[in-house]
């Protein structure tokens, strides 16, 4: 038995065609869970025990199970409602559902982090809870998402091979079918694991990018301290 | 003297969790006058100014600006109306505050500090607003520093911008908590000329502080506060000499022999 990547070698339209649904489904998924965590951290800083109590039971749901099983609870019991949606679908907003959690917790730490008193001065002077934040938070909590946001977002991507098993035919499932017709696992396998590398290097890379970016936007601006930070980060990484 | 006061305080009640923390507390502060809110910490001064800005709401009690309600009104047949968040969003801006710590945002330039809020709340135009904002911090003493950050500025060039912020909406009353406290000892008299040039063009302001020579030599009158109720309210001149109330006697003595203590052991050769 050796190593013989040759076998590849008619395959690798079908390996592409798998990466690249990896990635459409992947940033699919960014985009939703980003906008229904924003949505869901800001109800969660709404005062009261009502909003704090609903976002909450969301975000520890779908943080305390497994992803996979949330895949399988959405696929299997959207029928049950009458709807009957591609699996590609199915699996892009089950990915979006999961990721919005952690999403929505990096935001709520995040605004949390800034001193209160710039939403109070904001809001003193006469600027509506939402021109708060999009005047006066936002700007200055956006480097700070951005790290924990890509530790997310990389296990998200990574994550989305479990779609797969709904016959989602992204990197992951043409990896399998590949397999099964070259009876060569190890050099299927290798190889989707040199793709999936690539992906998270380029995207880590971009965020990199983009964190210089904003950071000179925002030059000499910084209104948290490095504990914050640093907790940021955990918080993302608990994932 | 106006007939209506620029604000009035009535039967202003605010509780945390069981404290009193603003125990019926009444205060009309008219046109053009300073008022200084004197008392010991915890005594509820502070969170009498948040109460006034609605960032705190208190239980019970009334708040006019300039004869408009804020925050509830009592209609004919003894009702209570409660506003809603707009009603007092639109009002808010008639009341200026500079906080203690002066709450800049820090990722705005000092110029763009004071033009954000017009444009975003009073709907002015960028240009008009930068026109009010330069001349607000010229006027301050800022002229060369308002493409600068915050973090870039000293302590009391930050309180001017913030001072300029709140200028910039036009409003009828300005708030100051503590301006002296975030700042050097030695800059307690440029605050004092700033404080004093604002009412020098007719600004109504109501200062809480715990400096008392500061107070004496702003103020028009003196509020006492203790327990969360303003116990004694006069001319800052009678207020200082003749106090009635035992409890602000005492606060004076107290506050008066800690100057001594200090004086003399900062300059123990003398």
């Amino acid at each position: 038995m050796h190593f013989d990547p040759a076998v590849l070698v008619d395959y690798w339209p079908l390996l592409l065609q798998g990466a690249w649904l990896t990635l459409q489904v992947s940033a699919a998924a960014f985009v939703m869970g980003y906008v229904v965590g924003i949505a869901i951290a800001l109800i969660a800083l709404v005062p009261g025990w009502v909003p704090r109590l609903v976002t909450g039971l969301y975000v520890e749901t779908l943080r305390n199970i497994p992803f996979i099983i949330i895949l399988f609870v959405v696929y299997y019991g959207l029928p049950f409602s009458g709807i009957r949606l591609p699996a590609v679908l199915v699996g892009t907003a089950a990915l979006a559902l999961f990721a919005s959690a952690y999403y929505a917790e990096i935001v709520r730490a995040a605004i949390l982090a800034l001193p209160r008193g710039q939403f109070e001065s904001a809001r003193a002077i006469g600027m509506s809870p939402m021109s708060a934040m999009r005047h006066v938070v936002a700007p200055q909590i956006l480097r700070t998402l951005v790290p924990p946001s890509t530790n997310m977002t990389l296990t998200m991507m990574k994550e989305s091979a479990v779609l797969s098993s709904i016959t989602v035919p992204e990197l992951t499932y043409q990896s399998l079918v590949v397999q099964g017709n070259t009876f060569a696992p190890f050099e299927v396998f290798a190889a989707v694991a040199s793709i999936y590398w690539l992906i998270a290097v380029v995207i880590a890379e971009a965020s990199r990018r983009l964190e210089r970016r904003v950071g000179t936007a925002q030059a000499g601006a910084s209104g948290r301290n490095r504990i914050a930070d640093r907790y940021l980060s955990l918080v993302a990484r608990r994932t | 003297m106006s007939a209506t006061p620029v604000l009035r305080v009535s039967a202003l009640t605010k509780r945390f969790r069981g404290v009193t923390a603003l125990d019926q507390v009444y205060l009309d502060v008219y046109a053009g006058q300073i008022v200084a809110l004197i008392g010991p910490s915890g005594c509820g001064k502070s969170t009498l100014l948040r109460c006034l800005t609605w960032l705190e709401q208190p239980d019970d009690g009334f708040i006019e600006v300039a004869g408009k309600p804020l925050g509830r009104e009592l209609m004919p047949g003894g009702v209570v109306r409660r506003h809603s968040r707009r009603q007092i969003d639109a009002l808010r801006p008639r009341i200026g505050i500079v906080f203690q710590q002066f709450h800049l945002w820090p990722h705005m330039t000092a110029l763009e500090n004071v033009v954000r809020a017009q444009t975003v709340v009073l709907g002015r135009s960028r240009a008009e607003a930068t026109r009010r904002g330069v001349e607000l911090l010229t006027r301050l003493g800022l002229a060369d520093r308002m493409d600068r950050h915050p973090d870039a500025l000293s302590g009391g060039q930050k309180q001017r911008v913030a001072i300029a912020r709140a200028l910039a909406m036009d409003p009828a009353l300005m708030l100051f908590d503590e301006p002296t406290s975030a700042l050097d000892p030695e800059l307690v008299g440029e605050v004092l000329t700033v404080l004093r040039s604002l009412a020098g063009i007719g600004m109504t302001m109501l200062v809480v502080t715990h400096e008392i020579g500061f107070a004496a030599s702003l103020a028009d009158r003196i509020a006492f506060m203790d327990h969360g109720r303003i116990l004694e309210e006069g001319p800052a001149r009678d207020i200082m000499a003749a106090p009635k109330e035992p409890r602000l006697r005492s606060f004076l003595d107290l506050v008066r022999t800690d100057h001594r203590i200090t004086r003399t052991t900062a300059n123990p050769t003398e």
